[in-house]
């Protein structure tokens, strides 16, 4: 009945660990692999790929290509760095708006506070595709801040406020607001007030206090979310596709060309990895940060 | 209560146009549902219920036949496969991430940390990328898409919110309850079915409407890996949107979140009442 000689409690944790693990293995893991494999393979001619090793992928868009079957294209280039523009830019404005408002949840009474956090992550639920189209809607040449403008006299032609990086940063803003608010919400929350009053005693101007005290302590809250903002803002191809049409492409349209319309696939696998390998290198940086200082108390 | 300094009052207003930023947008979609003017749709033109019927296959006297959904059919097909995935994909990722939750909580072992990295992993990996994966693999291994390939990829991803969920209700219990059961001379089986899942169960019911949730509302893998004939509702109304704008998209947006509303705040209020009660 039990040939290996396992204990109950090793074949209780076999039981509950193999199903998950099949699955994740194949479906997870596998698949990964599979892509980065496919990003050094050669495209074939209509679609699918041959089987032999080729790294000209990369070179077309990092501008290092042969120039005989592969042209480097800055093209490439300029949308990743595009993609890297727009994503700080939406960190950046997550955190303005997120912060402050942290603060004043933190300040209410235990019921208003559980109806704040419970208000902040009710969008979250509702439909990404729906939330998007709200903005579309607005930002439309016809649409609601056009007529808004124009009724109020300020504006006599329509703005184009569509197809700009500006609307693609208000979108994604709008989408990844709860995830930059709730880690800034649960360091702020942690904050000790009495280190605030202990630090206006001793002499501290209202800013020095913020500067030495406040965002030393919620800074671990800060790079939580500037994290968890910036990565699915990187890739993503919703936003771009709905509010910033042709001019404003991320490497998440590139990605979706690639594989959709190109039918390039190693080239599409390509651009995945290099998102990939910039995720990478900021979740290390943040584990090593972190780790450190774990290690330094 | 204590006076408001005027940094106090400054931030208070700040927060209200925060909540407006947030809310009004939604907002603006459910009032103009029930706007009439079919050309304009930002044009206020008086109030009706044309969209919602129309939606439904009820109305069909309207003059301007290119304001409809392409097709009822359509639509209702791609509601019934976003909750027969939903509804798979919560049941397998529930299973597969409260099982790991389980043994990772109660047992020490070699490849603990191995197995924390690997239900963190898919949480973190951006949504086109996990798409891409999947869709590479699924076309190699000869996988026909469709509601199935959807339910696997969902999947993945899944178990790792269940996974959070059951462990942190797991990290908030007991063990000694289970010890006891153990000293009562209860089996591991037995143990786990009479102890350990009773006082979980908040959890696990709490993961899976998270779980559900989220495979309604997903986009971006779910467009990879759909397939011709099988589509979803958020990508369905992705394709609606980026052939231009209808009136209907309103009433079904609308739909969308009222449900997504509903079930969150179900959601929430069992969590709350759980946690009180604990």
């Amino acid at each position: 009945m039990n040939p290996l000689n396992l204990s109950r409690k090793q074949l209780a944790l076999i039981t509950l660990l193999t199903p998950t693990s099949l699955f994740l293995l194949i479906f997870f893991i596998g698949p990964m692999l599979i892509m980065l494999t496919y990003s050094f393979l050669e495209p074939g001619l209509y679609g699918g790929v041959e089987w032999h090793f080729y790294h000209w992928n990369y070179g077309r868009v990092l501008g290092w290509a042969d120039g005989i079957y592969e042209e480097f294209d800055p093209v490439y280039l300029k949308i990743l760095l595009r993609s890297i523009g727009l994503s700080v830019a939406t960190v950046l404005c997550t955190l303005f708006i997120c912060y402050p408002v942290a603060f004043w949840v933190s300040t209410l009474s235990a019921k208003n506070k559980a109806l704040c956090i419970f208000l902040m992550t009710l969008p979250f639920f509702a439909s990404m595709v729906v939330r998007l189209y709200a903005w579309v809607l607005i930002l439309r040449n016809s649409g609601f801040a056009n007529q808004f403008l124009e009724a109020t006299g300020l504006i006599t032609e329509p703005l184009n406020l569509m197809f700009s990086g500006t609307a693609v940063i208000i979108g994604m803003v709008y989408i990844f607001i709860p995830f930059m608010f709730l880690p800034i919400y649960s360091s702020v929350e942690k904050l000790d007030k009495n280190l605030l009053q202990a630090s206006e005693d001793l002499g501290a101007t209202p800013f020095t206090t913020f500067r030495r005290v406040v965002f030393p302590l919620t800074l671990p809250g800060i790079v939580a979310g500037c994290i968890l903002v910036f990565i699915p803002s990187l890739g993503n191809f919703v936003v771009p596709d709905l509010l910033g049409g042709a001019k404003v492409l991320m490497i998440g349209n590139m990605i979706e060309q690639q594989f959709l319309y190109a039918r390039n696939w190693p080239f599409g696998a390509t651009l995945s990895m290099v998102i990939i390998f910039m995720m990478m290198i900021i979740l290390s940086i943040y584990l090593y940060k972190s780790t450190k200082k774990q290690a330094g108390l | 209560m204590k006076k408001q300094t005027p940094l106090g009052r400054l931030l208070s207003i700040y927060s209200v146009f925060f909540f407006l930023f947030l809310y009004a947008p939604v907002i603006l979609i459910v009032i103009y549902s029930f706007n009439s003017n079919p050309i304009n749709i930002m044009i206020w033109d008086g109030f009706t219920f044309d969209w919602y019927r129309s939606i439904f296959g009820l109305e069909t006297s309207l003059t301007d036949s290119s304001s409809y959904v392409d097709s009822t059919d359509q639509l209702l097909n791609a509601l019934l496969n976003s909750l027969i995935v939903a509804a798979s994909a919560t049941l397998v990722a529930t299973f597969l991430g409260t099982s790991t939750a389980v043994a990772l909580a109660r047992y020490r072992f070699k490849l603990h940390s191995f197995y924390r990295l690997l239900l963190f992993v898919p949480m973190v990996m951006p949504d086109i990328v996990l798409g891409i994966a999947l869709l590479i693999f699924f076309v190699g291994a000869g996988f026909t898409l469709g509601n199935s390939t959807i339910i696997i990829g969902h999947c993945t991803f899944l178990t790792s919110y269940v996974f959070i969920v059951v462990s942190a209700r797991l990290a908030g219990m007991n063990p000694l309850t289970e010890a006891a059961s153990a000293d009562l001379g209860a089996n591991e089986w037995q143990t786990f079915r009479r102890v350990t899942l009773p006082l979980i169960l908040p959890g696990v019911i709490g993961g899976a409407l998270l779980s559900f949730i989220i495979s309604m509302d997903d986009l971006v893998i779910t467009y990879f890996i759909s397939g011709v004939d099988s589509t979803t509702l958020p990508v369905f109304i992705l394709g609606m949107i980026r052939r231009g704008i209808k009136p209907e998209i309103n009433a079904i947006a609308t739909l969308m979140l009222l449900f997504s509303v509903v079930i969150a705040s179900a959601g929430i209020y069992f969590k709350s009442k759980n946690t009180s009660t604990h």
